[in-house]
């Protein structure tokens, strides 16, 4: 009587996942990951509440003058929040010298950078949905008229800063002072987006000369896909190894 | 041979007294804004020259991302360098200027805003470059940043031109003669040779650095065996 021999293990599969199937991979795992330890959205949530009370202090004033400090205290509440989501983009993977094995895993690179960068819109996102509706409590603006257009404004700022910071961040990981260094580097660089969201923001709030919005989104759509696409297209290049 | 370096040195250290001979000795004085104007001399050909350094850079720097040469590399950290010494002259000169002609020592006029902006990109390079230690990480990084920094400039310019849009663009060399227009020009190429004297200086340093660090690598393994 022989015994039965357990079956032979299945040969590895040799074959990567497909570009969208990588994307959604990664992606998942980031978002198991950050919901079951909550460390960034946490760390990032409460800096932005912190921020509120920052810009409420510094700025509350009577209402015309806060209905114009309204978007530029959004959108730099946005650009903080997100330089620390940012620079932990690949944080975790480095604790555990995992990222190592990320890069050398068959999966195509650039989708692993477009999970992150997805990553970074939605904790951005996240955050902003909170933030913004304290801000305006806070600063006495009324946002239900404009809200969605505000909404738009502020996601599409998010994948444009997302779509700059996040292969920054990658890069960063290898200099000393990273963490120091990546706000120095990433600011300058997302000043468009700034300046699209604020003067957009305050198109939308009518503080503004102009009446027309589109322009500024359409700017900052532009923003994002021109560096999202460059970003994607060149990052095959800049990790190797 | 060995002299040619030192002689071009020389010769920068002549371009130099001959620019400022030109500048406040030759050229008439400009009849609106008087001596203050003669700073556009060392202003506008420096502003020239800071985006020449950031255009080498740029170009440098996505070479090295292609070849990996880090030569490549060594020549876009010295044109950044070289292009920030300039982009200094531009924001130093900037505001001495505009004191006396626009009574204030700074304007959100587009060209200026645009020219800070991109001043602190390279800024922020040289930052990354001289903190950010020597590694090979680090040298990719820096490149990344530089090719970014390409269409960044281009936007900064798009929103920059949009958001100031109230102020009228500075009409300096529509109006300006033909003397002032080639002392210009001229100051241009006396400055570009030592940008080009000062950009060769940097990158033997640069290249220099690298081939110590291969000599220590090699002394190293020979030592380990």
């Amino acid at each position: 009587m022989t015994e039965a021999r357990p079956p032979a293990p299945r040969p590895p599969r040799t074959r990567a996942p497909g570009y969208t199937r990588t994307v959604l991979i990664v992606l998942a795992k980031d978002a198991r990951t950050e919901l079951r330890s909550k460390q960034t959205l946490a760390t990032m949530l409460l800096f932005g509440l912190v921020l509120t009370f920052v810009y409420a202090f510094g700025f509350v004033s009577d209402p015309a003058t806060n209905k114009k400090v309204m978007p530029g205290a959004m959108w730099g509440a946005l650009l903080f929040a997100g330089t620390l989501g940012v620079g932990r983009t690949f944080a975790r993977e480095a604790e555990d010298g995992a990222f190592g094995a990320l890069v050398l895993s068959p999966a195509e690179r650039s989708a692993i950078l477009l999970a992150k960068i997805a990553v970074n819109v939605a904790l951005s996102a996240l955050v902003m949905v909170v933030v913004v509706p304290l801000l305006a409590v806070m600063l006495r603006v009324d946002l239900t008229d404009c809200a969605g257009l505000i909404a738009l404004q502020l996601l599409l700022g998010a994948i444009g800063f997302a779509a700059v910071g996040t292969p920054l961040a990658v890069m960063a990981v290898s200099a000393r002072f990273a963490e120091v260094l990546l706000p120095i580097v990433v600011f300058p660089m997302v000043t468009p987006v700034l300046i699209a969201g604020v003067k957009g923001a305050s198109v939308a709030l009518g503080t503004a000369i102009e009446t027309d919005p589109w322009p500024w989104l359409q700017f900052t759509a532009a923003y994002g896909l021109v560096f999202g696409a460059g970003g994607l297209f060149l990052f095959e290049r800049m990790v190797t190894e | 041979m060995r002299l040619l370096f030192p002689a071009a040195t020389a010769l920068g250290a002549v371009a130099i007294g001959v620019a400022h001979y030109l500048a406040f000795v030759h050229v008439p004085m400009e009849s609106t804004m008087g001596a203050v104007q003669r700073i556009f001399y060392f202003h506008v050909p420096s502003a020239w020259l800071f985006y020449l350094g950031a255009l080498l850079c740029f170009g440098a720097s996505l070479g090295y991302l292609i070849n990996r040469k880090a030569r490549w590399d060594a020549f876009a950290h010295a044109s950044a360098e070289t292009g920030l010494v300039f982009g200094l002259i531009v924001v130093v000169t900037g505001p001495l200027w505009a004191r006396p002609v626009w009574g204030v020592w700074w304007n959100w006029e587009p060209r200026l805003t645009t020219m800070s902006l991109v001043l602190l990109m390279f800024a922020a390079y040289w930052v990354v470059r001289a903190f950010g230690g020597p590694g090979q990480g680090v040298r990719r990084f820096a490149a990344v940043l530089a090719v970014f920094a390409g269409p960044s400039i281009y936007f900064v310019r798009v929103a920059v031109n949009r958001w100031g849009g109230v102020h009228p663009p500075a009409e300096t060399a529509s109006r300006s003669d033909d003397v002032i227009k080639l002392t210009m020009y001229t100051c241009f190429f006396l400055l570009l040779f030592v940008f080009g004297l000062l950009l060769r200086i940097r990158y033997r340093a640069h290249r220099d650095a690298l081939t110590v660090r291969a000599v220590r690598r090699r002394l190293a393994r020979l030592g380990g065996i």
